[in-house]
């Protein structure tokens, strides 16, 4: 979870200039003002970074992705289900 | 002009020449070119030039160009600078110049009276490149999610008109070479019906990637490198010329209604009195003297002036065979026995050809020309040619006395033809 958690942070400075430490795990999403078209990047560095693919339309059993924090969980999901192949 | 007249209130460049005005106009005094040996890409493998064919490395392929010395880094952030193609880049920075310039204060003009009129050939260009790279040469799909964003045609028109709020039209025009020439003459009209206020009018090229420059090579019309001096590659109007060599750049201007800009207390570098539009309808790519002439006409029409009222034409020029004896032929034409104390000169012997953005540059280089009365010279014409034979500039830039209107003209592939007249205010 750590090791996600910093990547994420990483992605969001180097792409988006914002501070490390503004970033919790509670921090909602639209207080760091990335609009829906900018999520299109970050998914892509996502994407890039863990070696594994977001789907398009996430599952509707999925928990809304409202804060930082849920970022993280979603990803590590994915690096799980991807990755134990 | 039918209605309103126009004011030319601003300029702004990032060019081959120089990335403000000032340098421009310091390039021209000079004649100084701005084309060079591309080294980035050389390619191995490549045909050598006479046709036989070798697989070493010495057998390299280069173009010349005419680039623009522009690192997008020092002007944009990065989340910013991922979502602009060059072209995108070069529009915003020469656009910021010439609304500086201006010295408009845009919030005085209600946001649906602004409008953008931007010419470009190719749009993102670099973006399209790269995207395919990705997907043929990597045979990835994993393209930069923003890559339809940056290579559509209408990207820097679009940024431009969200940087200063126009909520006006907001348009942009691809008829090749002539591109910015028409984005320039069609906000003109536009304020002259009375549809806008202001207008943020101009090009952007940049085209200088491997894709581009491989496929205009197919088209067997870019200029070799010239063997003594790569710069001396494109030599318009001589009987040696050898084609045309691309640049890159972007050129805008600021129009108002010249009450408008009287109104507000504005600097008013020229009039812009007359636009021609005119097309050939004769071939894809041969030009045709009765099609350039009636654009240099219509413009002289709109303009109400008569050809002796011209003190000087910076001539389309592209040193390629085809263009520069049918436009001497039309300038005769129009211009009759005057033509031979007309000078003419093309500036693409300096600055390579913009396509897209050639028009708004040799345009803002006209009311340079205009103003200061220094001529800038067509360069690299040492070889005279008996079917070219006005007088092209070509001992230097030339200091003459003030005169009341110049001309640009541009003429395309596709056989779209426009022509700017431009008078003293």
């Amino acid at each position: 979870m750590t090791e996600t958690f910093d990547a994420l942070r990483e992605i969001l400075r180097d792409n988006f200039g914002i501070e490390p430490e503004r970033l919790h795990a509670e921090t909602p999403l639209e207080a760091l003002q990335i609009d829906s078209l900018a999520v299109v990047e970050v998914l892509f560095a996502v994407e890039e970074r863990f070696g594994i693919s977001i789907p398009s339309a996430p599952a509707a059993s999925e928990h809304p992705l409202r804060t930082f924090g849920d970022i993280v969980a979603y990803v590590d999901r994915l690096i799980t289900e991807q990755r134990t192949a | 002009m039918r209605g309103q007249r126009i004011a030319v209130t601003g300029l702004g460049v990032v060019c081959p020449l120089g990335n403000d005005i000032a340098a421009l106009e310091a390039s021209l005094r000079a004649g100084r070119s701005a084309i060079v040996r591309l080294p980035q890409h050389v390619a191995a493998d490549a045909p050598v030039a006479g046709g036989a064919s070798s697989t070493s490395s010495a057998a390299m392929r280069s173009h010349v160009g005419a680039p623009v010395v522009f690192d997008g880094a020092l002007h944009f952030a990065p989340p910013r600078l991922r979502m602009l193609d060059r072209v995108s880049q070069i529009a915003l920075v020469s656009a910021a110049q010439a609304v500086r310039a201006s010295g408009i204060d845009l919030a005085a003009v209600a946001s649906a009276r602004r409008g953008v009129f931007v010419g470009t050939g190719m749009g993102g260009a670099q973006s399209a490149d790269d995207g395919y790279r990705k997907l043929y040469a990597e045979d990835s799909e994993r393209v930069a999610p923003y890559s339809v964003l940056m290579a559509m045609n209408n990207a820097a028109a679009s940024w431009i008109g969200l940087e200063y709020g126009c909520a006006g039209p907001n348009l942009t025009f691809s008829t090749a070479c002539s591109s910015s020439a028409v984005a320039i003459g069609e906000a003109a009209l536009r304020i002259a019906m009375g549809d806008v206020d202001v207008a943020i009018a101009g090009g952007a090229e940049a085209c200088l990637n491997r894709g581009t420059l491989v496929a205009w090579d197919a088209l067997k019309t870019l200029a070799p490198e010239d063997p003594d001096d790569p710069g001396r590659s494109c030599k318009p109007f001589a009987k040696d010329r050898s084609g045309l060599v691309l640049g890159e750049g972007a050129a805008f201007v600021v129009l108002e209604s010249m009450a408008g800009a009287r109104a507000r207390g504005a600097n008013v570098l020229a009039e812009l009195a007359g636009y021609g539009l005119a097309t050939d309808a004769t071939h894809i790519t041969r030009p045709s003297v009765d099609g350039q002439a009636a654009a240099l006409r219509l413009a002289l029409d709109a303009a109400g002036l008569a050809p002796q009222a011209i003190g000087y034409v910076n001539a389309h020029g592209t040193a390629t065979q085809a263009n520069d004896g049918v436009e001497t032929a039309a300038i005769r034409h129009v211009f009759g026995a005057q033509a031979s104390q007309l000078p003419v000169s093309s500036t693409k012997s300096m600055h390579g050809h913009l396509l897209g953005a050639a028009g708004a540059l040799e345009f803002v280089i006209t009311v340079l020309a205009l103003r200061s009365s220094l001529l800038p010279p067509t360069t690299n014409l040492r070889v005279p040619d008996p079917e070219c034979d006005l007088d092209y500039v070509c001992e230097g830039a030339r200091a003459v006395a003030p005169f009341e209107a110049a001309m640009t003209s541009s003429f395309a592939f596709g056989g779209t033809n426009a022509v700017l007249v431009c008078r003293r205010a």
